[in-house]
């Protein structure tokens, strides 16, 4: 029976040296996967492959075989150090449901990113062009945008901001509104206020960068697309800024109330939104009490991430949820299909038993007529059709339930009917997979009918 | 089919009032539309209101029950300008109560005497015509400066999720306060002339309450221009005193309403 697997590995379970080892670039995606799957011998493949995790999908008649090729395909692109410990697999439902969590962003560094989705299709898109994509991850993988789709729809999972940066863009925006045209202060060279201002600078406002050396100044104003100022300007800056991220390593505050009222003169009441994500603190805490002068420090913004983080975690547990849903509603598809051939080879098998009897008989039948051979011919398929007739029913009528799966299964044990056998009939209904039981059933039961 | 009427337009807004608050407090992406659907059907009864009760031909101006429903609708289609080019649909939530409140005003004055018997004077009504549309400029300026107050409060106490998530940014807010101000002041403005021209005419020398109210509301107004435009004031001073001269123009109409109620006893 063909079944699903992955071999791959992620944040969780991989350091960034390892994972950037295996990184491919989405250019390279379509060859990649030919070559991999060429070589594996894989049904179907298909992969992913992010900042964060790299994953092979991939679908075979032997999964524990898939699995082994998978991971030496991995194995052989890493480094001898590091190998298999830090590789996950998973083998059937498991896998689908693994799919829609990474589609859904439940699986991502930063949950429900909005990222990965994209990266997701772009993969899918990539299988697709190198022709590895068939009815199985076909359906896993449209299954799972959909997912994500209703993930994002029906939760909160990707609302809010939930790094120390976009935090403070976001508050930007709701003091000033539209931050085009506006004015960023970068005031010291902390890494973090470096992150924040190149936010900033993303959301269309433009960069002045003041620090007690020039030459730092320079270096980091031409890092980040913005324009250095002369320490000795800072007053003028002060006056002219919309928002100020300060982070130099400054022991005692610079931005004193002494300092920002003969500024707050220049601005004539212009709101200022002041970041202070310098530890010891750059700005004077009674500065925040100005009118029109807003501060927040590291710990503020810290906050705010971390609820915002925590609201997600909540909205997860909604999110997997509608996981589960749709793994089931997966199953129950994959159900139907596994029905259909089931039908057929059982019919198959009980009319070959038939025909084997009749074929025993017809030596002691010499005297008889062709009339009566075909009226034995006839009772011979009649028999055969009324045996299976309530057989068929239940099975029809059971494998939507719950343990539909263990019905089909114990179906094909009771009749011996092997995966050859099986497999033989999957691939002639394959091709047209979800309508292949309605349009089966008939066929199949369609004598039994008549009869009665 | 009158009282109907006002019943309906007046269920209608207190069902946008508690659908708006509660997308205020709560919110979330599903049934986003709801109150603002609820409330432009509350603005067409209130529409079919107001045409019912006018005498055919002429503005339902008549007396200081209807300046209050019509100010009521105006607030509402003032709001309705506003968040067609400025995306702050959430200020319903502050909208429909004041609208709800000058309805239910404009309900318990049914009983008040006109104004005047000589409504006809073309002056009158470009006086009350001019004072109505002013005064839903300032509502308005006066919504933004709560949504303003609310917000920069949030911010200060960094409680920045729930309702700061989704009340406009104080810069949107600031600007619809401050053109709403000067779009209301010229008529309040051009109200206050005619108004104290006609009163001299009428009445020779008597003075009002409600006229010493207005003079102080357009003073304060007046005051709140120059600061904004000379001195630069902006947000939370400018926003107070927006709302300290809608507080008067309030008495004011209280006032008339007292006194048409007094000369109708």
């Amino acid at each position: 029976m063909r079944d699903l697997v992955i071999v791959g590995l992620s944040h969780r379970t991989a350091p960034v040296e390892v994972r950037e080892r295996l990184a491919v670039a989405p250019e390279n995606l379509q060859e990649e996967l030919q070559e991999i799957a060429a070589a594996a011998a894989f049904d179907e493949a298909l992969l992913i492959s992010t900042c964060n995790r790299v994953e092979l999908y991939a679908t075979s008649m032997d999964p524990a075989q898939a699995v082994r090729t998978a991971k030496s395909a991995l194995v052989s692109r890493l480094a001898d150090s590091t190998q298999d410990e830090v590789l996950y697999e998973e083998r059937g439902v498991d896998v689908v449901r693994h799919a829609f969590r990474v589609a859904s962003s439940l699986d991502s560094l930063v949950v429900g990113e909005p990222q990965i989705l994209g990266q997701v299709k772009e993969a899918f898109d990539a299988a697709k062009a190198a022709g590895t994509v068939g009815t199985l991850l076909g359906r896993c993988f449209t299954q799972a945008f959909a997912t994500a789709k209703r993930v994002r729809n029906e939760t909160g999972i990707a609302e809010g901001t939930v790094s120390v940066s976009s935090v403070a863009c976001e508050l930007a925006k709701k003091i000033f509104g539209n931050l085009e045209g506006r004015r960023t202060l970068l005031l010291g060279a902390g890494d973090m206020g470096e992150a924040a201002a190149r936010s900033l600078r993303q959301t269309g406002t433009q960069l002045h960068v003041v620090n007690r050396s020039d030459d730092k100044a320079r270096a980091l104003a031409h890092g980040c697309g913005g324009r250095a100022v002369p320490y000795e300007q800072l007053a003028v800056e002060l006056a002219e800024a919309d928002v100020v991220v300060a982070s130099t390593a400054s022991p005692k505050f610079i931005l004193t109330p002494e300092l920002m009222k003969g500024v707050g003169r220049a601005r004539r009441h212009r709101p200022l939104f002041i970041i202070d994500i310098a530890v010891p603190r750059d700005v004077d805490p009674r500065v925040g009490n100005m009118d029109n002068v807003f501060v927040y420090d590291v710990d503020d913004l810290q906050q705010v991430a971390e609820e915002n983080l925590s609201v997600r975690a909540r909205e997860a547990a909604q999110a997997e949820r509608i996981i589960e849903e749709e793994v089931d509603s997966f199953v129950a598809w994959r159900r139907s299909l596994e029905l259909a051939p089931t039908i057929v080879a059982l019919r198959k098998h009980f009319a070959q038993i038939a025909d084997e009897e009749l074929l025993r008989a017809r030596p002691r039948l010499e005297g008889a007529s062709p009339k009566d051979r075909a009226v034995l011919e006839a009772m011979g398929r009649s028999m055969v059709n009324k045996l299976l007739h309530q057989p068929m029913t239940q099975l029809k009528g059971g494998a939507g339930e719950p343990d539909g799966a263990l019905l089909i299964d114990a179906v094909r044990r009771l009749f011996a009917l092997s995966d050859d056998e099986l497999e033989a009939v999957e691939r002639t209904t394959e091709a047209t997979a979800d309508p292949a039981v309605t349009q089966l059933t008939p066929a199949a039961t369609g004598p039994t009918g008549e009869s009665k | 089919m009158k009282a109907g009427l006002f019943i309906a337009t007046a269920a209608l807004y207190a069902i946008a009032c508690i659908l708006y608050l509660f997308q205020l407090t709560r919110g979330s992406d599903k049934g986003r539309r709801v109150p603002g659907t609820v409330f432009v059907s509350a603005l067409g009864a209130h529409l079919a209101f107001l045409l019912f009760e006018a005498p055919p031909g002429e503005m339902p101006l008549a007396d200081i029950s209807q300046i209050l429903s019509i100010s009521s609708f105006g607030i509402g289609i003032a709001f309705l300008l506003a968040s067609y080019r400025f995306d702050v649909t959430i200020l319903g939530a502050f909208v429909a109560p004041l609208s709800l409140m000058l309805l239910l005003a404009s309900g318990l004055g049914s009983s008040y005497a006109p104004v005047s018997p000589r409504v006809e004077s073309a002056m009158l009504s470009l006086h009350i015509g001019a004072n109505v549309i002013g005064l839903v400029a300032f509502a308005l300026a006066s919504v933004a400066g709560v949504a303003y107050m609310l917000q920069e409060r949030l911010l200060r106490r960094r409680q920045l999720s729930g309702a700061f998530q989704r009340l406009p940014s104080l810069d949107v807010l600031d600007t619809i306060g401050l053109r709403a101000v000067l779009t209301g002041f010229p008529l309040l403005t051009f109200g206050m002339v005619t108004g104290t021209f006609w009163l001299l005419k009428a009445n020779g020398s008597q003075f009002y309450v409600s006229q010493a109210l207005g003079l102080v509301a357009w003073a304060i107004f007046a005051g709140v221009i120059v600061l904004r435009v000379a001195a630069g004031w902006q947000g939370r001073k400018a926003a107070l005193g927006t709302m300290m001269g809608f507080v008067f123009t309030l008495l004011v109409l209280a006032g008339y309403a007292v006194r048409a109620a007094a000369g109708s006893a």
